[in-house]
């Protein structure tokens, strides 16, 4: 909430000097300057299916979020931080609440973000301060692109439809309908950001995966899926078909996804840190979150139709958990595979450093979908990624 | 104590120890041919419950046979059952088992061990012939966060 009422600005700016303090980290630094003023995915609509529901969410910033849907159906988002004394207001995941109050002092918000009582507030404040002056700190929320919840914590950054441009352009056909979630879990990974993101980008580690392996490797076409950057670093891979009979344990599959060619997958990487990846009947959504340089929460969401039957979101579920569940063939590879990346980049070791130099004219084994993102986080970051500590003591290859 | 029960809690019993082992043929031995797996999750963050794997048996014949073929943490895990409730059913063919699990790895380097999970197994059990089998496991995980994973479901 953007207001000003009866607020002495002195008043309100040695309140906020407690608050602040200066993280010196790159880490920091990265969570500021790559992810501060991106739109950021925080849910998912149908994660909020009633007036008054709220989705808490931890922005990658490290800054608490509250995504509420108010009475009139608007959704919005706002710090989860008491503007008294800096407490958090919401502490469930999820809940419905007609009015925000904070449990150390019961300051009370509506869903607009308005501060609706200060407890005792003549009696304390007199005439220096008052609700109008309490109202939360409103972010900026839209929803698009599949029914997903953005959030940009920068009050200046461009709009969404300018953010996204023509990267998911590929996919838009198949999110024209209302979708749902149906598989929510996160994982803590030691391991950086980038490196999953890295791994959400590029298909040579196709070699990682048996299945992969033996049979999507050996398909007609698997070669000529090609990479396409897009302005603001986010990255395709155009699509292909997929042979499930190929795969033990695969064959039956019927439900597949409207519009889209039985076997078909599409993978779109939305820079800095969010994977739409639409493959056969499931659209899985990973959204990364950095906990510090060598510290990462993934969540991932599987999602289907709203208008799934019983049955066909049950072939939905099973075709998800079979590669992408907790237990699924492909997950647990992907992410043992970034966790040995973090064990061996420990600060202090000598290997920190990555190729990323295939070249193959854009194709499924090139590495130019991970440059391009790096084009985007050295205009960010005001150095090259080949330099990440800005000190130029940097290894080359002649 | 009813020997219906010891029987039981025998069968939940060996069932972890086989699966600790990585002894899979074991495992199923005490299945019956109609048993089904099944993990199960309830996630408050999208206010639903969650099936994370549902396996008749030769489909967990099948997830067993595919292990070797996978990159895996191969960190051994350590279940512990505890059975509370056996309910048998009026006809005596079969039985209601629930039992608390808490799953521990131990990491191959070292050996330091960690919780890794918990929930409860719940089971169907047949008595329709001895020893008894499962017909039945439905793994509700409480835990819903496990790092970088494993390929074994408890």
């Amino acid at each position: 909430m953007l207001s000003s009422g009866c607020a002495s600005r002195s008043f309100r700016r040695r309140i906020s000097s407690i608050r602040g303090s200066t993280p010196t980290t790159r880490s920091f630094e990265e969570q500021q300057k790559v992810f501060g003023g991106s739109w950021i995915i925080g849910c998912h609509e149908s994660e909020l299916p009633g007036a008054f529901d709220y989705r808490t969410f931890t922005h990658p910033s490290g800054t608490p979020l509250i995504i509420v849907r108010g009475e009139d159906q608007k959704v919005r988002a706002f710090y989860n931080v008491c503007p008294h004394r800096g407490n958090t207001l919401l502490y469930d995941p999820v809940g419905n609440a007609k009015r925000i109050t904070c449990i150390f002092h019961q300051w009370s918000f509506d869903t607009k973000g308005n501060c609706v009582d200060i407890t005792r507030e003549q009696q304390g404040f007199q005439d220096r301060y008052c609700k109008a002056d309490a109202g939360l700190r409103e972010v900026r929320a839209e929803i698009g692109y599949g029914g997903f919840v953005w959030v940009n914590l920068d009050d200046n950054a461009c709009t969404l439809k300018e953010y996204i441009g023509d990267a998911l352009s590929m996919l838009e056909e198949y999110m024209s309908m209302p979708l749902e979630v149906f598989h929510y879990h996160k994982a803590v990974v030691n391991t950086n950001y980038k490196l999953w993101h890295d791994t959400n980008s590029e298909f040579y580690h196709d070699y990682l995966h048996y299945f992969n392996r033996v049979t999507g490797m050996m398909q007609p076409g698997y070669f000529d899926r090609k990479y396409t950057g897009y302005p603001n670093g986010h990255a395709s891979v155009g699509s292909m078909t997929i042979k499930y009979d190929a795969y033990e344990g695969s064959k039956a599959r019927g439900v597949g996804w409207p519009g889209l060619a039985p076997g078909g997958w599409i993978l779109i990487d939305i820079f800095p840190a969010m994977t739409y990846n639409l493959r056969t009947s499931v659209l899985r959504m990973d959204t990364s979150i950095p906990l510090g340089p060598n510290k990462l929460l993934v969540e991932f969401r599987g999602l289907g139709l709203k208008s799934d039957t019983p049955e066909q979101r049950a072939e939905r579920v099973r075709d998800h958990n079979t590669i992408w569940g907790p237990f699924g063939r492909n997950l647990h590879e992907d992410l043992l595979a970034v966790h040995g990346q973090g064990r061996a980049m420990q600060p202090g070791s000598e290997p920190h450093w990555i190729i990323q130099g295939r070249e193959e004219n854009m194709t499924i084994h090139d590495e130019g979908g991970m440059r391009h993102f790096y084009r985007e986080w050295s205009r960010r970051m005001e150095r090259e990624a080949f330099d990440p500590h800005g000190d130029r003591n940097v290894a080359t290859v002649a | 104590m009813p020997t219906d029960r010891i029987a039981i809690e025998e069968l939940v019993y060996r069932s972890c120890l086989a699966l600790d082992a990585g002894d899979f043929k074991a495992y199923l031995a005490l299945c019956d041919d109609g048993f089904r797996y099944t993990v199960t999750a309830h996630s408050p963050e999208i206010r639903k419950d969650m099936v994370w794997l549902d396996h008749d048996k030769a489909e967990m014949q099948l997830l067993f046979n595919n292990l070797p073929r996978h990159n895996s943490d191969h960190s051994p895990l350590a279940r512990h059952a505890h059975v509370y409730t056996v309910e048998t059913a009026a006809d005596g063919k079969s039985a209601e088992v629930i039992s608390t699990l808490q799953v521990y790895k131990t990491t191959l380097d070292g050996g330091a061990t960690e919780l890794f999970a918990i929930g409860r197994y719940i089971d169907t059990v047949s008595l329709e012939s001895a020893p008894p089998r499962l017909s039945k496991r439905i793994v509700r995980l409480t835990t819903r966060q496990f790092g970088f994973g494993y390929h074994v479901p408890f």
